[in-house]
């Protein structure tokens, strides 16, 4: 037709879709390659071509957003049940690695010593580095929401700063983690113990660089005026993306760090 | 306590509380890191230090986060042997 007359975003036809569904396919047959070949180049073809798609899937997402306008509060409310869902779901993806904690740790085996940590496994000191780490991520929540203030009532200098300062603080943790996986005692092959911590806590790790990549992203657009302080959704996903991780991390140290120990 | 701005509240919660209390953890892991541990002596657990398979790198029998200072392998410390 000739003009629009609802107030939704028909899509103009994209390639990113199948060419995303076709990176997820070289990189699974590429882990299998790595695993049972001993051979990387499926694997590097598959990460590769993951992070051109999401890099100019999300390029077109700004193009058609802040540079076209296409994103009506309409549109914006379908992005926000879309976010919430997705975080929903990866709420439910971190369940099952606390169901696992908590079905091996709770009725510790005989060939684990009866006993939680198993025997022979020296936890890490929930009152070192991982206490910092928590201090770390909350400082972060409330910096990150600062920065969110500060975009509603219009303050671009001390938005940036603080949006880098929540940046900063996502780094620190990283690597300070990579850091206490190199100095633990324990390791991954370390009994059912091992599999649970690492699993889980790996996986969290994964979604503090994602969320911080998010963030990192958002101060980009931040800086070149992309957002008005009634229309940042993209700021406002990545927040809410960030408060995730810092719940997930609560629950980790609560459980694993604390109680596990 | 919004005082002026909800901006102005979030900013003085992440100088006066949020940034003091992560250097007073820093300070907490930088006095508690001054005295060494002695690492645990080797005992072979068959429950530790499994190898079902080789791992995909290197020569399959170290974790991806190998330390040789505090992680033995199967057969025992690197180090020691």
């Amino acid at each position: 037709m000739a003009h629009q007359a609802h107030s939704y975003h028909m899509v103009d036809p994209s390639p990113w879709p199948i060419f995303g569904a076709a990176a997820a396919l070289l990189t699974t047959s590429g882990l299998i390659m790595w695993f049972h070949y001993s051979s990387t180049t499926l694997l590097t073809m598959g990460l590769l071509s993951m992070l051109l798609v999401m890099l100019q899937w999300w390029r077109d997402v700004i193009r058609e957003s802040t540079f076209q306008g296409h994103h009506t509060p309409t549109v914006q409310k379908g992005l926000r049940y879309g976010m919430i869902l997705f975080i929903t779901s990866e709420a439910f993806f971190f369940l099952g690695f606390f169901w696992a904690f908590f079905h091996s740790s709770l009725a510790p085996t005989p060939e684990l010593g009866g006993q939680w940590p198993p025997t022979g496994v020296k936890p890490l000191n929930p009152l070192e580095v991982p206490l910092l780490n928590t201090a770390i991520l909350l400082a972060s929540g409330v910096t990150v929401t600062w920065a969110h203030h500060s975009i509603t009532e219009g303050n671009r200098k001390q938005a940036i700063h603080a949006l880098t300062l929540t940046i900063l603080l996502g780094f620190y943790f990283t690597a300070l983690q990579a850091m206490e996986y190199h100095e633990a005692s324990f390791s991954i092959a370390d009994s059912v113990y091992g599999s649970t911590f690492f699993v889980a806590t790996g996986f969290h790790g994964l979604h503090v660089i994602i969320g911080s990549s998010f963030l990192t992203v958002c101060l980009l657009r931040l800086i070149k005026f992309h957002f008005t302080p009634n229309h940042h959704f993209g700021f406002e996903a990545a927040a809410w993306y960030w408060h995730f991780v810092d719940i997930i991390w609560l629950f980790l140290y609560m459980s694993m760090y604390w109680w596990g120990s | 306590m919004t005082g002026r701005s909800a901006a102005r509240l979030w900013k003085t919660l992440s100088f006066v509380v949020a940034l003091p209390a992560v250097g007073v953890c820093m300070l907490n892991c930088y006095l508690k890191a001054q005295h060494e541990h002695e690492r645990p002596e080797f005992i072979r657990y068959a429950h530790l230090r499994i190898r079902s398979k080789p791992f995909p790198w290197g020569d399959g029998n170290k974790t991806l986060f190998h330390n040789p200072h505090v992680n033995a392998l199967p057969t025992g410390y690197e180090d020691e042997n």
